[in-house]
């Protein structure tokens, strides 16, 4: 469906000097440096998968995005979507994609939301009766009655979010890229955006891919994730096995009726997080969870308990500064005799 | 007298960053120059061709005519570099909601969004304008005494806050009409009416240009005043709508603020 | 580079059937805008300040072949054409290559081109409604036999008129798409615009001016965008002159295509290997 093999994008970067006399210099002579943003990654992505990239700002996420969409062309290596080689920009591999970003926005500014809809409907040459039914479907589903024969500015962030949503797929893409969906939304309007995205997933079978710096929008929607970081794919597979890999223990949160004395709390033998008079949260290898929960629940007064797994934030840096430190150690080579 | 001073220095400092700001971008500054060269000698062409076959239109002669030219240039300098970018600013900030930063700083709104934002390589169309200027008075042979110099200096200035005033009055509507980055666009094609002695204008016309939008007291009288022509009553008339502008506008503006504020955003 | 350019392989049956619906939906966009719109038809208010001028001097007796009448219907002309031959595609595209919107644009299976072109056709409904009464003013204060009388010459008009739009439109598109690639090509644009007010016959009917000038402006574009039509609608050409205008316009209107063709390919590939 998605196949991608070895792709890289490098992008040669005017390096200016400062100063008025290296900068006149570099009117004649430019000085160029090779910048890798994706350098060799593969993947393959089947019909219907909800798949999350992640990685830190730059790391070649959005790029790896624009590969896929067909706007940035790979420096090497081979992207294919629906069978399509997207950079051809084949018009039937763009009747079946879709790019949804939370930061820009397509929908006429000063038209009501149906006259995008229109208007997409002619670009994508959808038929008007299954644009018709499309349309009701997605009406009903976000409850968006109201709301699309109102002129777009008069609307609020997160009306014009799910309109945008709408008009995004009012003609049935296939393929749907989501970029910071969520950016700037509430946190109920968060959890629409969320609901429906996963639900159109569902029902239609559409594949969804999806960057956001929510670490909830990806723990919601996506079972499995790609972690990119410096241009290198550093994990490809299921959320909850990156998240059991890279941090196997979990957090325990006891909310006490009665004070604990510290010495109390180091006896349950667990690495303390967090401990005041009303709560300790402990960090529990997964084989002594159950030996740390009886201990506690036996000594301290414990009002409420909750087991969890380390947040993805957490998870995500650990992983991020484990590949810096491999970076940093093939940067400098062992000292000699060592 | 320290408030004065707090101002002053403050000015300097927004000059300062607009300057730093444009000095990143040093190839600006040729591209404007060539524009500023080349925009001023397309605007000659007309007038040239006109006076290639009248020796004088409505009392003028081409080299005083072109005096005209010169102070249109560099007052235009003045409108584009200076009044233009910042209440530019100001209708940007209405439409954002980002006004009320500026308001909750200690400072004269009026003088801060004034002053915010400067394109200094504008100013290059200030140093043409004089440049056609002086190339006039060369043709002409004449040397203007100090009063002369003087009086036609205050009338630019004069000119220079009556373009303020108008722009201002423009801006304190943008606080009911947003979308007035039109209205000021409408404005500076006006303006181009300003390039010919005021003189060829008749009737209405005239009247128009001299009291309702005065492009006559920007340019045709500093002219005259160069050329030791101008009445002494044409002085105090410029004078009396300078401050008539200027008070009118800072009045709207105070009135559209206060508008703004209680409307509460 | 490896990269092609990036065209969109699009039907042009599904191109076509879109037409329609967009011609609707920039109508409605029109509609929405239609206060700026009259804002901006009184902000091409030059011709008239020019009119007042060269009356003034006509009063003291005709320049050339012009005396205040003809003046007049020059000019009333000069502003109809100037009004119905204008597009703004220039701004929009800046403005969508810095906001990154084109990017989405780009995806569609349709080139972005084609809603730039019916958006700004699609204002000629309301704008021709507005330039009507104008033409009319002019036409009652020059008087009617100020203007060509020969059903053929107001045929050639329209023609020459719908020329020197989609010329002004394919340079603005190059001028616009340059900004891919170079920050500071509005202000191409604006040595362009100047060039245009001197050259078109704008501000000052080209035969006024020296032979000298008239010796350039044979070999440029901006006649053919404006002096052109107005003289077919003053009766100032003959048939055979009409007709070679015709023929320059068709070249100025490939040229112009080509132009604007390459640079947006170019453009597109640039965008390609760099992103927006």
């Amino acid at each position: 469906m998605i196949r991608v093999r070895a792709l890289r994008k490098h992008y040669q970067v005017h390096e200016r000097p400062p100063g008025l006399a290296a900068a006149l210099r570099s009117l004649l002579h430019r000085r160029y440096k090779t910048v890798a943003a994706v350098d060799g990654i593969d993947f393959d992505i089947a019909p219907g998968e909800r798949v999350g990239f992640l990685g830190p700002n730059g790391a070649g996420k959005t790029t790896t995005l624009k590969m896929l969409a067909g706007l940035l062309h790979p420096t090497a290596g081979e992207a294919s979507v629906l069978g399509f080689e997207p950079r051809r920009r084949d018009r039937e591999l763009l009747r079946s994609i879709m790019l949804v970003t939370g930061q820009k926005q397509q929908l006429l500014w000063d038209l009501p939301p149906a006259d995008t809809f229109e208007l997409n409907r002619a670009i994508y040459d959808v038929p008007r009766a299954q644009f018709r039914r499309t349309l009701d479907e997605l009406v009903h589903e976000l409850d968006l009655g109201g709301l699309i024969e109102k002129p777009t500015r008069q609307l609020s962030l997160g009306e014009r979010m799910k309109c945008e949503l709408a008009a995004a797929l009012v003609h049935g893409p296939k393929v749907l890229f989501l970029d910071e969906p969520t950016i700037g939304l509430d946190v109920t309007m968060q959890a629409t955006v969320r609901r429906f995205v996963k639900a159109y997933n569902e029902r239609t079978g559409a594949t969804v891919i999806l960057t956001s710096h929510y670490m909830e929008d990806v723990v919601a929607l996506c079972p499995r994730v790609i972690v990119i970081d410096h241009g290198k794919l550093s994990w490809d597979g299921a959320l909850d096995e990156l998240v059991r890999g890279t941090r196997p223990e979990k957090r325990v949160a006891l909310r006490l009726g009665a004070p604990a004395s510290a010495s109390q709390v180091a006896a349950l033998g667990a690495k303390v997080i967090e401990h005041d008079d009303a709560h300790v949260v402990l960090q529990v290898e997964v084989a002594q969870l159950s030996g740390v929960l009886s201990r506690g629940l036996a000594s301290l007064a414990v009002d409420d308990l909750t087991v969890e797994a380390a947040p993805l934030e957490d998870v995500l840096s650990d992983l991020f500064r484990r590949g810096r430190d491999e970076r940093a150690a093939r940067a400098e080579p062992a000292e000699p005799g060592a | 007298m320290t408030a004065l001073a707090r101002y002053a220095r403050l000015f300097a400092i927004q000059l300062r960053t607009s300057v730093l700001l444009a000095l990143q971008y040093r190839v600006e500054f040729v591209v404007q120059a060539i524009m500023s060269v080349f925009w001023t000698a397309t605007a000659l062409v007309p007038l040239l061709a006109l006076y290639d076959r009248r020796p004088s239109i409505a009392g003028w002669s081409r080299d005083e005519a072109l005096i005209v030219v010169g102070f249109f240039t560099a007052l235009k300098g003045v409108l584009e570099g200076a009044i233009q970018p910042s209440l530019g600013a100001v209708v940007e900030h209405v439409r954002k909601g980002t006004l009320d930063f500026v308001l909750l700083k200690p400072v004269d709104a009026q003088f801060l969004v004034s002053t915010s934002k400067l394109d200094v390589f504008k100013g290059v169309h200030v140093l043409t304008g004089l440049g056609v200027i002086g190339w006039a008075l060369h043709a002409l042979g004449r040397a203007p005494g100090p009063l002369a110099i003087a009086t036609a200096l205050t009338l630019f200035a004069v000119g220079a806050l009556l373009l303020y005033s108008i722009h201002l009055l423009v801006v304190a509507l943008a606080f009911k009409v947003v979308k007035v980055d039109n209205l000021s666009f409408l404005f500076s094609s006006a303006y181009d009416a300003a390039r010919w002695p005021s003189s060829v204008f008749r009737g209405a016309f005239a009247i128009f240009f001299t009291f309702v939008l005065p492009l006559a007291v920007m340019t045709t009288f500093p002219a005259l005043a160069l050329l030791g022509r101008l009445p002494a009553r044409s002085l105090a008339l410029a004078l009396g709508l300078g401050v008539a502008f200027g008070l009118a506008s800072r009045a709207a503006f105070q009135r559209a603020l206060g508008s703004y504020t209680s409307a509460g955003g | 580079m490896s990269a092609r350019p990036a065209s969109t392989r699009s039907g042009f049956a599904p191109t076509l059937r879109a037409v329609p619906t967009l011609l609707r939906i920039g109508f409605a966009g029109v509609v929405a805008y239609r206060s700026e719109m009259i804002v901006w038809i009184l902000t091409t208010n030059m011709p008239l300040v020019m009119l007042a001028l060269l009356r003034a001097v006509a009063a003291e007796g005709p320049v050339g072949r012009f005396d205040a009448a003809r003046f007049t219907a020059y000019y009333f002309a000069t502003l109809v054409v100037r009004l119905l031959t204008s597009a703004w595609v220039v701004w929009e595209l800046v403005y969508e290559i810095r906001q990154g919107t084109l990017a989405a644009k780009l995806l569609r299976p349709l080139s972005p081109l084609v809603p730039y072109a019916t958006d700004n056709l699609a204002a000629l409904p309301i704008r021709g409604a507005l330039v009507l009464p104008i033409a009319l003013v002019g036409v009652l204060w020059a008087g009617p036999e100020r203007f060509t009388h020969d059903p053929l010459s107001w045929l050639a008009f329209v023609v020459s008129v719908a020329a020197a739009w989609a010329v002004t439109f394919l340079v603005m598109l190059a001028i616009g798409t340059l900004s891919l690639r170079w920050e500071s090509s509005l202000s191409i644009y604006d040595l362009w615009i100047a060039a245009y007010f001197v050259f078109s016959g704008y501000l000052l009917p080209l035969e006024l001016f020296p032979p000298r000038v008239l010796a350039v402006v044979r070999w440029l574009p901006f006649r053919y965008l404006l002096s052109f039509p107005v003289e077919i609608a003053l009766g100032a050409l003959s048939r055979r002159e009409i007709l070679l205008g015709l023929g320059a316009q068709l070249g100025w209107l490939a040229a112009s295509a080509l132009l604007a063709h390459l640079i947006w390919r170019d453009g597109l590939r640039r965008f390609a290997a760099y992103g927006g």
